[in-house]
């Protein structure tokens, strides 16, 4: 330890802090009962937890069915939760801004963690986003073809969450992808979320997602999304090389 | 038993008591309700901090400042109250205040990482999840700050 560091670890001892303020009684105010003015968000984060809480216990009695509802709530690093309606949140609008930092698909292959798998066809933009996702865009951010995702799936475990909201006009199919576990989310659009460990959404606003095809392999998260059905979904997947 | 730790914590980052209450505060009632999400078996000392320090920085950019600390120092050599560190030592009056004063020019993320790992004497382990980043983030940002704290000394 340098004098400077020692210095430091002094100054922590020496350091005027207030006396701590007695929390007790209003952390237990805020929640001993349940706040009825919560965060927007809260509501529906812990709403939807209610709903899957409630179709996990209906389904526990049945261990085919919970083996197969635990396999559709997590896959790929995602959650796929049934609701019966979509919250009404933000929704991003610009799809850009939802990816992340634009980059070339060079520079997106050198600053990633994993080796990205590509289609035949050059994606139209690339870009970074959370937790080292690679994104490849065809088409355009106004007009977009194809999305392709790939996470890294030390990044995404049980504690952060791609939360996918399905309502009831979503059709949830299991599938695969090469013998790896698949779901295929298709019909109505449905959110997309970000959700960390703490409850925290990572992404401010949701995304709409149209047919979405999951799965991952080897490590890594993989997401389609654009408009196809699960035939040339699977066909799309099967060639990312 | 964490309220002090959490209510440092949230004072060494806004450098308010005021700010630090509300943030360590609104930290318990978010780790409470985000329980459900906490891994058994690991640490709850940094999850907790990590939700408060969190608070504590959304106080700080809502205010709009620049966080000014107001973070002063015991005057340890006039009052003799102040308990001496575990080492023993204290720092004269102008190295305390010398030291006070570079930290807080540093900037916000030179100085954050400083303040876990030195001033909440947070392992590298807290401190990454604290700050959410990796450990090798930690480390090379502990350099950094150093380096950049060693030059705000230098007279």
């Amino acid at each position: 330890m340098t004098e400077l560091e020692q210095a430091l670890g002094v100054l922590a001892w020496e350091l005027d802090v207030p006396e701590t303020p007695d929390l007790t009684t209003r952390v237990l105010a805020q929640i001993e009962p349940r706040a009825p003015r919560r965060v927007e968000r809260s509501r529906w984060i812990v709403a939807v937890t209610v709903v899957v809480l409630a179709a996990l216990a209906a389904t526990l009695a049945i261990p085919d069915a919970r083996a197969a509802l635990f396999r559709l709530l997590s896959i790929g690093g995602e959650r796929i939760e049934l609701v019966d309606e979509l919250p009404e949140i933000p929704v991003q609008d610009d799809l850009e801004l939802s990816l992340g930092e634009r980059v070339t698909l060079e520079e997106g292959r050198r600053r990633s963690s994993f080796s990205v798998r590509e289609l035949d066809e050059s994606p139209d933009r690339v870009y970074l986003g959370e937790r080292g996702t690679v994104w490849f865009l065809h088409g355009t951010p106004a007009l977009p073809r194809l999305l392709v995702a790939q996470t890294p799936l030390d990044f995404v475990n049980e504690d952060l969450l791609v939360q996918k909201l399905a309502g009831p006009g979503t059709r949830v199919e299991r599938t695969d992808v090469d013998g790896s576990p698949a779901v295929f989310l298709s019909g109505e659009v449905h959110l997309v979320l970000l959700i960390d460990e703490y409850g925290y959404v990572v992404e401010e606003s949701a995304r709409l997602a149209r047919d979405v095809l999951v799965w991952d392999r080897d490590g890594v998260a993989y997401r389609l999304e654009g408009d196809f059905d699960l035939e040339k979904a699977l066909r799309l997947a099967r060639s990312l090389g | 038993m964490y309220q002090g730790i959490a209510f440092r914590t949230a004072y060494l980052l806004t450098g308010s008591a005021a700010d630090a209450e509300d943030a360590a505060q609104s930290g318990f009632v978010k780790a409470w309700r985000a329980l459900p999400r906490f891994r058994s078996g690991s640490p709850f000392r940094p999850w907790l901090l990590r939700i408060v320090a969190n608070e504590a920085h959304n106080r700080r950019r809502s205010a709009g400042r620049a966080h000014a600390l107001q973070l002063s120092a015991v005057a340890a050599e006039t009052s003799g109250d102040a308990a001496p560190s575990p080492e023993g030592t204290m720092l004269g009056r102008e190295q305390r205040e010398a030291l006070l004063a570079a930290v807080q020019r540093l900037d916000e993320r030179d100085r954050d990482v400083l303040t876990c790992r030195y001033l909440l004497e947070l392992s590298e382990e807290e401190t990454a999840t604290v700050l959410d980043v990796r450990r090798g983030t930690v480390k090379s940002r502990t350099a950094r700050a150093l380096a950049r704290l060693r030059t705000e000394m230098e007279p």
